[in-house]
């Protein structure tokens, strides 16, 4: 353990290894673009000069911390300095904030208001370069906002290891690029080069001029693309920006889709699969209850369901492995007296889809899997042919696979042809209008929270499995556990 | 003895009629006539297309008398090629205290030079307080606001108070010495 001094103050050093990670973790602030957690040292934007007393100032990223030294963070040379770097990166920045998807967010608009507050000292006519370079079918590349502080570059060669990204020329003509023949789609993690750019110089093309950053605000989920359970932040538009001349959908729909850092599961990254979240989540619903294809009341629904229920001898449910934690308690302590229960895939590895990667994806493209193994076992669904009543949980499963003479009781939250054919089917919630856990596949259990209101019509599934065994029908024997 | 009072109140010009107004008829007649004149000229300046109608065509006429700092509608100013300046940056309606403006930002990859433009442009009217903070915070010199009230009345109710980009887009400016317009190119 090093002691240092930052500002005069005694710090405990830890285990970090560069003046920058100690002033961070202890509370002092000092501005850096290239510098980010996960990736290498380059040291090449130099503004987070810090002064050594006596000897003079330098990055502070690259700084090794050695017993005793004594580094000032807000001396009048590190401010000069700092100035002049900033001068020097928006030399030909477009400073065109107004149309920038960064602003709100972006280190160099807060690093300039705080450390430069400037207008140009050079007089010079700013260069142009390239906008709007196409680097995927997902990602745009603004060179002219660019600062060349390489964290993309870093991240493709480090983290997702496509090695896509590169550095063409030299001086002002220096350019991002992918290397010959190569686009970012080779990436599945490509996502992640917009929220590490310190600037506005790659967009998503999902995301662009969608909504300005300060609309929005963040909700704490989970993703449920595959049993990784990446903990991730949902953005919608906050309650006091809600728009009302403007298409309703505004207000609920999820604008964009970032990682929310867990060192425990995901790190700060998410796969691009995580990122089209909102496709998955804005596909037509299901908000009304069906008895064979007649549109029926919920309550006619549930109490149709419970007549099966007790009318059946022999039942099987197919549990959902996108059921929360909660819910998959529920079921089991309300209705896993009553079923042979098996944990269905609801979703399985789409075509062209990474199946699995030594980084975060993961075979198993169901976030809850292992909880309800754990709850329910885990065998091989096994369906026998003389079964009289069929459970079938969330969406994945071909009614024509099952035994004919069953009767179908569906729980389904999507517009399917399916819904029709099922004996009963009862629509419920979906992951962003509840609350609950997922357990990932490691065991780390990781929470959601609603951000969307629930549709009318729908009903939660652990509301709905107490209300299926309850009291009243003559299938209340068993009872709760 | 019975105090009668006469409780109505009196006023500073109370007519004081005299025989001839007492006898009503021809005061009558001289009524009609002031009125059909009144209205027969109107009637002839319309019809002929003449001006100094005292009637001013509302909403598709402009009133005269407005004050000369009245701002009461909104205006997008033009390109010369007729599509708006606006940038879609959402200044407008981020400052504006009522958050009565609504934009939603489309993308034009054709024009490198401006490449984000408001695809829709709602303001409420029914909200609005006027202050001008939205003219004063666009950097594009976008949004103006002009002496004009808004044309309103709609048939429908439930949106009547929004005006939309088509209408805030059809500001013909005339003359404004002080704001020249189409603007000025500025150095590239």
């Amino acid at each position: 353990m090093t002691a240092i001094f930052i500002n005069g103050q005694p710090v405990e050093t830890g285990e970090h290894t560069t003046v920058l990670q100690a002033a961070l973790a202890n509370g002092f602030y000092i501005p850096h673009f290239c510098w980010h957690p996960a990736l290498s040292i380059v040291g090449n934007c130099r503004v987070c000069v810090v002064e050594q007393e006596g000897r003079g100032v330098g990055i502070a990223c690259n700084m090794p911390i050695s017993d005793g030294m004594r580094v000032l963070t807000d001396s009048d040379p590190v401010r000069a300095q700092r100035k002049a770097m900033l001068q020097f990166i928006l030399l030909n920045h477009p400073v065109d904030c107004g149309i920038c998807d960064k602003a709100g967010e972006c280190a160099l608009q807060d690093y300039h208001y705080e450390y430069n507050g400037e207008p140009a000292i050079s007089g010079d006519p700013k260069l142009p370069s390239t906008k709007f370079f196409p680097l995927s079918e997902r990602i745009l590349l603004d060179n002219e906002r660019c600062i060349l502080c390489s964290r993309c570059v870093r991240f493709t060669r480090e983290i997702s290891k496509s090695n896509v990204l590169g550095l063409e020329h030299r001086g002002d003509s220096m350019l991002v690029r992918p290397a010959e023949g190569r686009t970012l789609d080779d990436d599945p993690y490509s996502d992640n080069v917009v929220d590490i750019c310190p600037v506005g110089a790659l967009l998503s093309r999902s995301f662009l001029y969608q909504s300005r950053v300060w609309y929005l605000e963040p909700t704490p989920s989970v993703c449920p693309g595959c049993a990784r359970g990446c903990t991730v932040q949902l953005w919608h538009r906050k309650a006091e920006w809600r728009v009302k001349g403007l298409d309703e959908r505004h207000n609920t729909r999820i604008h964009r889709v970032t990682p929310l850092e867990n060192p425990r599961v995901n790190g700060p990254w998410i796969c691009n699969k995580g990122r089209d979240l909102p496709e998955l989540l804005d596909r037509p619903r299901a908000t009304q209850a069906l008895q064979k294809g007649e549109t029926v009341s919920l309550m006619q629904a549930i109490e149709a369901a419970r007549g099966l229920l007790d009318q059946a001898g022999k039942r099987v449910a197919l549990v959902s492995s996108w059921g929360s934690n909660e819910e998959l308690r529920a079921f089991r302590n309300s209705l896993g007296d009553y079923f042979t229960s098996f944990v269905k895939p609801d979703h399985l590895p789409l075509e062209g889809e990474v199946v699995e990667d030594d980084l975060l994806i993961r075979a198993d493209k169901n976030p809850n899997t292992r909880a309800g193994q754990d709850l329910l076992g885990a065998g091989v669904v096994q369906i026998p042919e003389d079964t009289d009543l069929i459970l079938v949980w969330g969406e994945g499963t071909d009614f024509g696979t099952l035994p004919r003479g069953a009767k179908i009781l569906f729980l389904g939250s999507w517009l399917l042809p399916e819904n029709g054919h099922a004996d009963v089917f009862i629509p419920i919630s979906i992951q962003t209008e509840r609350r609950g856990h997922y357990t990932n596949f490691e065991g780390v259990v990781s929470a959601f929270e609603p951000c969307q209101p629930r549709r009318d019509g729908v009903i939660d599934a652990e509301t709905l499995f107490p209300l299926l065994s309850a009291p009243g029908g003559s299938a209340s024997g068993g009872g709760a556990a | 003895m019975k105090k009668v009072i006469d409780r109505r109140r009196k006023y500073w010009n109370e007519p004081t009629l005299g025989w001839w107004e007492r006898f009503y008829l021809f005061e009558v007649l001289r009524g009609f006539s002031i009125t059909g004149g009144v209205f027969l000229r109107n009637m002839k300046r319309w019809i002929t297309g003449g001006k100094g109608a005292l009637t001013a065509y509302y909403p598709e006429e402009t009133r005269a008398d407005y004050a000369a700092h009245n701002r009461g509608k909104h205006v997008l100013t033009q390109r010369p090629d007729g599509r708006p300046q606006c940038i879609a940056c959402n200044l407008c309606a981020t400052v504006c205290p009522a958050r009565v403006i609504e934009i939603e930002a489309g993308f034009d990859p054709d024009d490198p030079a401006h490449p984000k433009y408001p695809k829709r442009f709602e303001i409420d009217y029914s909200r609005c307080i006027f202050c001008g903070f939205c003219v004063e915070v666009c950097p594009e010199d976008a949004i103006r606001m002009v002496r004009q009230v808004p044309g309103l009345p709609v048939p429908d109710r439930d949106h009547g108070m929004w005006l939309g980009r088509e209408e805030l887009l059809t500001w013909q400016p005339a003359r404004d010495p002080a704001k020249p317009y189409p603007p000025k190119e500025g150095p590239k």
